[in-house]
């Protein structure tokens, strides 16, 4: 039991992304606002992503660029640029996810005069 | 030139997509035949691509010459080849019914409506190519992004059903991106060909299991898998007539196929995971999702919520196929997949139809019109038969088939729940027959307008098609067996 707690401190990027996970989801699962559940979601999205970026840290290492041409690379000295790179691509996906979101939230807004899920849902009967 | 065709076939429709604004700004109505002309040449394209996979084998294609392991690498093999085919002529016939219901439908948003047909072709085009998990997530959320966009462009209630599937869709995609950072930073490795070599060495890693199952459940959500189907059924029922028989058929076939491409191609089917041989778990899911879909079909009164809900029971006959673990099944379940591809899209230009030239939407309206409407009952009575799975359909030699592997598996559970699934669906299609049949003696003289050529065309396309893929079945079978079959099975 007490290893396991230590294991888990001992890794507090793991630790982050399952808060920020949860804590979007639970945002998601019981507002009803739907502005508030976009928030959950880009939370969630956001967490996901952080994850992947943390992966490629490394104790001592430097940003992704080559200090000298001539010598051979040391892979140990440089932090892993690919998750960065994903991470890049992800938060694209992720604000286009969001955009499209806003963007149905506003026209369920104009078209309901209202954001609350459940008045939304009482029009729709 | 032939090694190029899987790039064109993605780049053509993106370029058009891309270029539908621009050029269609000044003239709204050069969109239709613009996106006609691209998916005809898809089409043709494809069909190529098809041959010369056939012929000469897959085609392995790198992008700006970075090879395999470090560079994104696309697989043209049978299954993505036959896929694509299926893929590019129902998006044709898609845009071809979408004609004459585009103005009124879609609220005057023609233009952006064709832009993100085109965008979620080519998107989905990705999909079925690529071999490399990063890039197949983001053509996931291309995908995924056009079509929740392509839901709500009408406006009115589909808004909040396409909202709905954000949500959820998007909490699918966050899982798949999940699994593969853990796949990634369990293996180094994003290539597929390359992780099938290096997973099957860490099987017992806590990190693997967990990306594979953070995978399944994000592509679970994807393709509308039973636990996780909410969003399908309101989404495709409030869509506008001419989106939901082109998102229907493609959406969740396709999510499938890359779940079959990263299940089969990058481990081995048939491994056990801690004492869980993973193939009955899928074919205990597709049990559910068969049996559950259908009854929750059987309840709706509502057209397309009923033809929504019966696309999620053959998500389920179609994992139970390919859950069998032995060449019938699989190939079964593939060649139920293009059925079914074929069997949704005539199900919603049916939908579609009805909506727009009678004003049907529930089963009790349509007992209003049976009689009035030759076009509507004819194509329905083929595609039921279909769907049911009566001989002379591919329905039909599909579930044989997947009965057949189940047999050869000693699956008896399997069996009976394809046998129960038909029952269901023959039940639900003949409460919609008993309305269209029964004698109602409020019979107004309406009159209703010439039915315009597209829908004729469609609907006579498709229910060609269901007929044809049963008559030819045994050619197809054996393409597939020959050219589709994952290594290993």
């Amino acid at each position: 039991m007490v290893d396991a707690f230590s294991a888990v401190f001992q890794r507090p990027n793991f630790l982050t992304f399952v808060i920020i996970f949860l804590w979007g989801f639970y945002i998601m699962v019981t507002r009803y606002n739907l502005v508030k559940k976009l928030i959950g979601m880009y939370l969630v999205q956001t967490s996901v992503i952080f994850f992947l970026v943390s992966i490629s840290a490394k104790k001592g290492a430097t940003v992704p660029v080559l200090l000298s041409t001539t010598e051979p690379v040391q892979a140990a000295s440089y932090a892993n640029p690919l998750p960065q790179v994903l991470t890049l691509t992800a938060i694209v996906v992720g604000v286009a996810t969001l955009g499209v979101g806003l963007a149905l939230c506003g026209a369920i807004y104009r078209q309901y005069g209202s954001l609350d899920e459940q008045e939304i849902l009482e029009k729709l009967e | 030139m032939s090694h190029q065709l899987p790039a064109i076939l993605y780049l053509l429709p993106l370029f058009a997509a891309i270029s539908m604004p621009v050029v269609c700004l000044k003239h709204r109505h050069w969109s239709l035949p613009i996106s006609v002309a691209i998916l005809a040449a898809m089409v043709m394209v494809s069909i190529l691509n098809l041959h010369n996979v056939v012929h000469h084998g897959e085609v392995r294609y790198v992008f700006s010459g970075w090879d395999a392991p470090l560079g994104i690498e696309w697989v043209a093999d049978g299954l993505a080849s036959v896929i694509m085919v299926l893929l590019s002529s129902l998006g044709l016939l898609g845009v071809l019914f979408t004609g004459p219901t585009s103005p009124k439908a879609l609220g005057g948003r023609i233009v952006h409506y064709y832009t993100l047909i085109l965008l979620l072709i080519s998107s989905l085009t990705g999909i079925v190519f690529s071999g490399d998990l990063f890039n197949l997530f983001v053509f996931l959320e291309v995908a995924a992004i056009s079509s929740y966009a392509l839901v709500g462009v009408a406006g009115g209630r589909a808004l909040f059903a396409a909202f709905r599937y954000l949500i959820l869709g998007t909490i699918g995609a966050s899982f798949f991106l999940l699994g593969v950072s853990y796949l990634y930073a369990v293996t180094g490795t994003l290539n597929m060909a390359d992780l099938a070599e290096r997973l099957p060495l860490l099987l017992n890693s806590k990190a693997v299991v967990g990306g594979l199952l953070f995978i399944f459940i994000g592509l679970g959500i994807k393709m509308a898998l039973v636990p996780f189907h909410a969003w399908m059924p309101e989404a495709y029922t409030y869509a506008p007539d001419s989106v939901s028989p082109i998102l229907a058929p493609l959406i969740t076939k396709v999510a499938l196929l890359a779940w079959v491409r990263i299940f089969f191609w990058v481990l081995n089917a048939s491994i056990v995971i801690y004492d869980i041989p993973i193939l009955l778990l899928v074919a205990i899911l597709g049990i559910l999702a068969a049996v559950i879909g259908a009854s929750l079909a059987l309840a709706q009164r509502d057209i397309k919520m009923m033809f929504a809900y019966g696309g999620i029971s053959h998500i389920g006959i179609i994992l139970i196929g390919i859950g069998q673990g032995n060449q019938t099944g699989f190939t079964g379940g593939i060649f139920y997949l293009l059925n079914d591809a074929v069997m949704q899209a005539a199900l919603f230009f049916i939908a579609g139809m009805a909506l727009c030239q009678y004003g049907v939407r529930t089963i009790d309206d349509l007992g209003r019109v049976g009689k009035k409407a030759p076009w509507l009952t004819g194509s329905l009575i083929i595609v039921s038969l279909g769907m049911i799975g009566l001989p002379p359909t591919g329905g039909f030699f599909g579930k044989w088939y997947i009965i057949l592997g189940a047999l050869e598996s000693g699956d008896y559970i399997s069996v009976a729940a394809v046998v129960l699934s038909t029952l269901l669906t023959l039940a639900y299609f003949v409460k919609l027959f008993e309305s269209i049949f029964r004698q109602t003696t409020t019979q107004s003289d309406v009159q209703f307008g010439e039915i315009p050529l597209s829908f004729k065309l469609t609907l006579g396309v498709t229910s060609a098609a269901i007929m044809i893929l049963g008559l030819s079945s045994s050619p197809i079978i054996q393409l597939l067996l020959n050219h589709a079959l994952p290594p290993g099975l």
